[in-house]
């Protein structure tokens, strides 16, 4: 059974991030999630929203859905852009120096390391990622 | 985001407040980037509770200016969460990280 949910829609725009963050932020409050798991949840969605409202032109909304599920947090992001899976870029080269890193793919590695698990599927001409999370 | 700026004889420190993130990071790059123009620049984030990785990309970009201009930047006061980021990414690698605003500006 779900102790405290959160479920937000956006237009999948920058502008419209701060308020996601805000409301996230606001959920791990009342859902007693630790600093640690917060700066996790609020990362990997903003990673994967930022990702929609930059790179997936025709997307014309975002929605996210969060639920405390005893120990985990689920975190589901869907749009309805066409059909891409944020979770097979490549991740960073972790080991080169200032003059040559790349941020590319910085996002997805955050998404991999701060998740129990994630999963892309593509149902009814949405893109849904689903990510759980240890909830500490 | 609020930045607050403090002259510390050459050096220019920026006491960054706020979340460091997609919407914050371009008015925070043009500011960094122009403080670099004036000499070393320390970021203080001990304000800063969240950094995502346009947040990196923003200190990535101003230490990349300030290896070409010759002049220091380095980071300090990071939170525990935020440190954490730094680590995961090997960002805490790349850029120069200090405890404390007094440490930093001894580094130089």
């Amino acid at each position: 059974m779900d102790i405290a949910a959160l479920r937000h829609e956006m237009p999948p725009d920058v502008d419209a991030l701060p308020a996601l963050l805000d409301r996230l932020e606001a959920f791990a409050e009342a859902a007693g999630l630790s600093p640690r798991t917060t700066q996790h949840l609020t990362l990997v969605a903003e990673e994967l929203a930022a990702n929609v409202a930059m790179h997936a032109a025709g997307a014309t909304m975002l929605r996210i859905t969060v639920s405390r599920e005893h120990d985990s947090v689920r975190l589901v992001i869907e749009d309805d852009g066409p059909a891409f899976d944020p979770l097979s870029v490549a991740g960073p080269d972790l080991d080169s120096g200032v003059e040559t890193r790349q941020i590319g793919g910085l996002g997805v590695h955050f998404v991999r390391t701060m998740t129990r698990s994630a999963a892309y599927e593509r149902r009814d001409g949405l893109n849904r990622v689903t990510a759980l999370l240890d909830a500490g | 985001m609020q930045i607050a700026e403090h002259r510390e004889g050459a050096a220019t420190v920026a006491a960054l407040e706020g979340r460091l993130d997609t919407a914050t990071a371009p008015a925070t790059e043009e500011k960094l980037l122009s403080l670099i123009q004036g000499g070393p620049l320390v970021a203080d984030m001990s304000g800063v509770r969240y950094v995502s990785s346009a947040g990196l990309r923003v200190l990535l970009k101003a230490a990349k200016q300030a290896r070409t201009k010759g002049v220091g930047f380095s980071v300090c006061g990071l939170q525990p969460a935020v440190r954490e980021v730094f680590e995961i990414s090997g960002f805490d690698k790349i850029i120069p990280l200090h405890a404390t605003r007094a440490e930093a500006l001894a580094a130089g």
